[in-house]
């Protein structure tokens, strides 16, 4: 299945997710911001495409805004 | 000079129970002498109308005894029949169990029949009060009574003193008594006037009421005629003898038969005083009743409740002391702890801080070796990729780059933080400088 991108506000928001993402059991890999989003963050993190809802909820729970969802 | 907490605080509730107490004791001194000041005009001025009641009575007393004897059947029937010796022996007798002074028969042209004294017999028809008593009427007065009446009865040595000063020397002689007087007139069985009964008591030197006051009313006493105390149970100073023959300050509204309250002193003592004029006949001001309260009853007890406040002052600081020296210890010393514990952690993240910003530089190393790789590896690419290796090469490398360029950024986000964090823990340390300084008195 392919990959979706997650981007936020800001780098600090990342990492938060990322956390989150971690203690929900979902996989994330932060990679370098593409040049296609527009964010303040330099980084992202990378999902399986399976995997978007729980990741979203799991962010949600986290109280970080996600920036949006690149697929 | 810095003072430490533990001395600041001490102090401050030293002070502050220094200062409760100081007020306390002054606003309690204020109080008491104004309440204990009009109690002890209060009872200065009963116990003065209680001495002018003593007064009344011996008065009256005076004029009970004259009105019996005139009233005797005995002397009647003695002074009818001109039985002088019998007359005598009568009233000598009456005089010595009533204790008057003197007592004197006259018959009704004022001549002296008998005299309890047994002087020589003259004539008091000039006497105001026998005069009355011959026209039917009963007086009772007090009178100051010249020297020449006085000898008639025998009292002129009684009444003569020299009177002395504040200082002690001689200011005046007075020759006059003070008397309680009572004249009565003798009547036959038909109602007409045979003869008149005249006595009375001269105050000079005699101390029954003063001492009956004294003792019944815990003050002194004392009688004065004009400016001259001639009988009193104030004692003097050193012997403890009574103070008399001694002048008193003159007090005009006395003078002009008005009672005075205030206070004076006699026998180097201060009293509370309330001096009640003493009128005679004519309604002129001849003597006065004095009575007085030592002052210093009252200044006793203002002292001794200041003493008493003082002390359990005392008493109340060294206790408050005793439980505030372990709170204030403890406090100083918790407070000196966390101080510090800031400082110790504010140096432990300036270690975490270098360490960072060492890390972060060793990340940029690394990107940029990265970088330096994948451009060589372009280049072999543009040279052939035969066995597809290079290709392969270069997608790790590119993997690799991104999670160098993530660690970077990274390690960049985490200083930045890590630089506020400093920030705060070096605001915090000055906070901890302060209190320390502030717990030890030492600045740092």
């Amino acid at each position: 299945m392919a990959d979706v991108i997650l981007f936020f506000a800001s780098n600090a928001d990342t990492m938060i997710a990322t956390k989150a993402l971690k203690d929900a059991g979902v996989t994330a890999k932060m990679i370098p911001k593409p040049a296609s989003v527009t964010t303040a963050s330099n980084l992202c993190l990378s999902i399986d495409a399976g995997a978007e809802t729980q990741a979203t909820a799991a962010i949600a729970g986290s109280g970080v805004a996600l920036g949006g969802v690149l697929k | 000079m810095k003072m430490s907490l533990q001395t600041r605080l001490l102090g401050t509730i030293i002070a502050a129970i220094v200062v409760f107490f100081l007020i306390s004791v002054i606003a309690a001194r204020i109080t008491m002498q104004n309440d204990l000041g009009t109690l002890g005009a209060q009872e200065v001025t009963n116990g003065s109308h209680a001495f002018g009641g003593y007064w009344t009575s011996h008065q009256d007393q005076i004029k009970l005894l004259v009105a019996q004897d005139a009233l005797s059947t005995e002397i009647r029937k003695d002074l009818v029949s001109g039985n002088l010796q019998a007359l005598q022996d009568e009233v000598a007798n009456d005089a010595r169990k009533s204790g008057l002074s003197w007592l004197t028969i006259v018959d009704p042209k004022g001549k002296v029949i008998a005299r309890a004294t047994g002087t020589t017999p003259g004539s008091l028809a000039q006497n105001r009060f026998v005069a009355l008593a011959l026209t039917g009427k009963t007086v009772s007065v007090a009178a100051s009574l010249p020297s020449t009446e006085l000898a008639g009865e025998g009292l002129a040595d009684q009444a003569a003193s020299d009177v002395k000063g504040p200082d002690g020397s001689t200011v005046e002689h007075v020759t006059s008594g003070l008397s309680l007087i009572a004249a009565a007139p003798i009547a036959d069985q038909n109602q007409r006037t045979i003869g008149a009964v005249y006595g009375g008591v001269l105050m000079n030197h005699v101390y029954d009421i003063v001492d009956e006051a004294s003792a019944a009313l815990g003050g002194q006493a004392a009688l004065l005629e004009g400016d001259a105390i001639i009988a009193s149970s104030i004692p003097s100073p050193g012997d403890g003898t009574r103070l008399v023959d001694r002048t008193v300050a003159p007090f005009a509204t006395v003078a002009q038969n008005k009672p005075f309250d205030g206070t004076d002193t006699q026998g180097g003592t201060a009293y509370l005083v309330h001096i009640e004029p003493i009128v005679d006949d004519q309604n002129k001001v001849i003597g006065a009743q004095w009575y007085g309260v030592p002052k210093a009853r009252i200044d006793d007890i203002i002292n001794n409740t200041t003493r008493t406040l003082v002390l359990w002052g005392i008493v109340a600081a060294l206790l408050a002391l005793v439980f505030s020296i372990p709170i204030v210890r403890r406090l100083s010393k918790m407070l000196a702890e966390r101080s510090i514990q800031v400082r110790r952690a504010a140096k432990e993240l300036g270690v975490v801080m270098v360490g960072s910003e060492v890390s972060g530089d060793h990340v940029a190393m690394t990107k940029n070796v990265v970088e330096q790789s994948g451009a060589i590896i372009d280049e072999l690419a543009k040279a052939g990729d035969p066995t597809g290796k290079v290709a392969q090469l270069k997608g790790l490398n590119d993997e690799l780059s991104n999670d160098v360029i993530v660690i970077d950024t990274l390690s960049q986000e985490m200083s930045t933080r890590m630089q506020q964090a400093v920030d705060r823990v070096h605001e915090l340390n000055d906070v901890a400088g302060a209190l320390n300084a502030l717990v030890t008195g030492e600045a740092n």
